[in-house]
């Protein structure tokens, strides 16, 4: 099979509808939104623990995502909330999530982006140890390939997670059983505060497809059409059996590692450029606009959704109880029964 | 794939794993084990194998050997080397309602799936409550000259993960029957043959397919009076042989078998120890920190009342396991050391 590498990919099948289109940025403007506004929080001391901000990288996780079915799974990391969020996580439950309350969907067993909701949006509840979750979604594509479903599982992991063996395992395994899975790499140029060059000696990800007799193709993740045209040829090549994909879809962090990391490592003048020329928010708004999808009102009422959205889940987060303490060693094995009934629920939390 | 050539379900509905019983329906432990698996895809088609060269060539060990005629390629599955993936394999499959069996050639090669195993597999159903009926499978211990890197004991490595469920057997009947209750079961499990009993016990096992050992529960092998020796795997044999000796010169030891050393059946062992008052604690694994250790720390915390001398460990020390005869044998507990610990408690 040719390896094939693009940098322009044109869009395949039916262009979007135009809904379509603003349900796109309304999920861009919901993660920006929700990544500067929890970046605030934090800096204010206002939520405990960690987090992972995913700016800048927006039009790779949505552009991912919409070219998923519901029934489809997500492999993501704790850098890919927003890919959660389009995938239809429920805002409200994510951030009691971060807030450690019991109406998280982890019911506060993990915190922060390392979420998942795998009953209802089957998505993978992430881990840390990148990329722990391509192994799996291994599984899950094996799963799909037998029951005849036409499933597809989709992995993200970022451009640090391809040096580590489980990339190559993974890709390997998927390609040599053809596997209905695509793989996502979200080239955000860092790991952590180590730049490409000092990864990996290939000019791109996407051309170690070749090596794996996968095809591979590189796009601009600042652009979530372009990120979307690719996702959905592959997700459908996929789905009919014709086995998997790698994606390497390039941007930048804006933000540190996490929200401690001032990133002083980025070039100022890299940083300023995918700012400027490459917000991945900004040219899919002007585009809108430019096509006549959206009006400044269109935009204004997403905007304020936003803005309402993320208060209203605030005000869930808070008002949600705590865990009770004496379920801590609950849930260890199935026959307990803690995640098949209402869990305890610790007084004392209402909000105001 | 060369797998594909061959015709899938050409033994026929009803076909038996190639190994066979002897004529008296006698079953080594490693029959006993292929029965298991055997029986357990033929209840229920969810239940699927995967590892490195079970299919065609029916494992390094010849356990599933014609299964691949019976079962075809897809569910006795040929994996290319990769240990991480096995595991998260079988993570995502059981994620989706499958039921896989892992195999692992050697059970020394479950550390290069170590990250998946206790990261993901033991972790998973606790942080995010989804069930994981995965069995992890393979040949543990020494005792067969196969030196460091094929004989380890892994149990403790994966006993601290917590989450998964881990059995030792040491008898034919009772590795068919937790194996099958492993199958069964809707939570993570290990399960490690020891390949020194492979082919050296037999014994009658039963043949109802329904027949399940309960995980979790250790089994009195040998009733006695004056000392307890809990142990598991291919001590048990040793322990036995030990009590024979020592009943010639009047010492009366009872042997506690673990089968499952995760979680551990205390209820069992306590009784023994409230009966006997001395406990000598027999492992393979490594002394510091290894199944013993908690065990004995179980003994001191619990039955402390009922003790008459100090827990005794027995076990290797926390090294390699060596491949010269001389020096292996030097590693592992034999008979006479066993018999020198029941002395020691038996003077208390």
């Amino acid at each position: 099979m040719a390896t094939k590498i693009e940098h322009d990919a044109a869009p395949s099948g039916e262009p979007l509808p135009d809904d379509r289109l603003r349900e796109i940025l309304y999920f861009l403007k919901l993660a920006r939104y929700f990544d500067e506004r929890m970046e605030a929080l934090y800096r204010q001391g206002r939520l405990p623990g960690a987090i992972y901000s995913g700016r800048g990288q927006e039009g790779t996780h949505v552009g991912v995502t919409f070219a998923l079915q519901p029934e489809d799974s997500l492999f993501p990391t704790h850098r890919d909330l927003t890919a959660q969020l389009a995938k239809g996580l429920d805002l409200r439950r994510v951030m009691a999530q971060f807030w450690g309350r019991i109406d998280g969907y982890l019911r506060g067993r993990d915190g922060n982006s390392h979420i998942g909701d795998w009953q209802g949006h089957r998505t993978y509840a992430v881990m840390s140890h990148l990329p722990i979750a391509y192994p799996v979604a291994c599984g899950a594509a094996l799963a799909y390939q037998r029951d005849g479903s036409r499933r597809v599982a989709l992995a993200i992991c970022g451009d640090g997670a391809t040096s580590n063996g489980r990339w190559h395992e993974a890709i390997n395994t998927s390609a040599v059983f053809r596997l209905p899975v695509v793989w996502v790499v979200n080239n955000n140029q860092f790991a952590y505060s180590t730049p490409n060059a000092k990864e990996f000696a290939v000019p791109t990800i996407a051309e170690r497809a070749a090596a794996y007799g996968i095809p591979g193709v590189r796009v601009d993740g600042a652009d979530v059409l372009e990120v979307y045209a690719a996702a959905h040829e592959a997700v459908e090549r996929a789905r009919d059996g014709g086995g998997p994909t790698l994606i390497e879809s390039v941007s930048l962090r804006w933000r540190g590692h996490a929200g401690h990391d001032p990133a002083k490592y980025v070039p100022r003048e890299l940083l300023e450029h995918y700012m400027l020329s490459k917000d991945p928010v900004k040219n899919f708004e002007e585009y809108l606009r430019a096509q006549g999808v959206v009006t400044d009102d269109d935009v204004a009422a997403i905007q304020a959704r936003v803005e309402r959205e993320f208060d209203e889940g605030y005000e869930y987060a808070l008002a949600s109880p705590f865990p009770e303490p004496g379920d801590v060693t609950k849930g260890w094995w199935v026959e307990d029964g803690y995640w098949t009934s209402e869990p305890g629920r610790a007084g004392g939390t209402e909000a105001g | 794939m060369a797998t594909e050539q061959v015709e899938a379900g050409a033994a026929g509905h009803g076909a038996e794993p190639r190994g066979k019983r002897s004529e008296d329906g006698q079953a080594t432990y490693l029959i006993a084990v292929a029965e298991a698996l055997w029986e357990e895809m033929e209840r229920d088609e969810r239940v699927f194998l995967l590892g490195e060269d079970i299919g065609v060539y029916g494992g390094a060990f010849k356990v599933t050997e014609g299964f691949i005629e019976r079962f075809g390629a897809e569910r006795v599955m040929d994996t290319p080397i990769a240990e991480e993936t096995i595991v998260g394999m079988s993570v995502g499959a059981a994620m989706e309602g499958l039921r896989p069996v892992a195999e692992f050639q050697y059970a020394d090669f479950m550390s290069s799936g170590f990250d998946e195993i206790t990261t993901v597999l033991s972790r998973y159903h606790y942080r995010a409550g989804v069930p994981l009926p995965v069995v992890l499978r393979g040949p543990s211990g020494g005792g067969v000259r196969a030196s460091s890197f094929h004989s380890i004991n892994p149990e403790p490595w994966y006993a601290y993960a917590g989450g998964i469920k881990i059995m030792c057997p040491a008898f034919p009947s009772d590795a068919k029957g937790l194996l099958k209750s492993a199958v069964r079961d809707d939570n993570p499990s290990m399960f490690l043959e020891h390949k020194w009993i492979y082919r050296r016990i037999k014994e009658q096992v039963p043949t109802d397919p329904d027949f399940l050992v309960p995980i979790g529960s250790a089994d009195v092998k040998r009733e006695g009076a004056d000392v307890s020796i809990v142990t598991y795997g291919a001590m048990v044999h040793k322990a036995l042989e030990a009590a024979d000796a020592l009943a010639q010169r009047g010492v009366s030891a009872e042997v506690v078998d673990l089968r499952t050393v995760y979680p551990i059946d205390e209820e069992t062992v306590l009784r023994s120890i409230e009966k006997t008052s001395r406990a000598l604690v027999l492992y393979e694994s490594y002394r510091f920190l290894g199944i013993g250790a908690e065990v004995a720390a179980v003994i001191a915390e619990k039955a402390f009342e009922h003790l008459d001398a100090p827990v005794i460990r027995l076990a290797p020390p926390n090294v390699p396991v060596p491949f010269s005869p001389p020096l292996e044998d030097a590693f592992l507990p034999q008979v006479a050391d066993i018999e020198a610990a029941v002395d020691r408690l038996a003077g208390w």
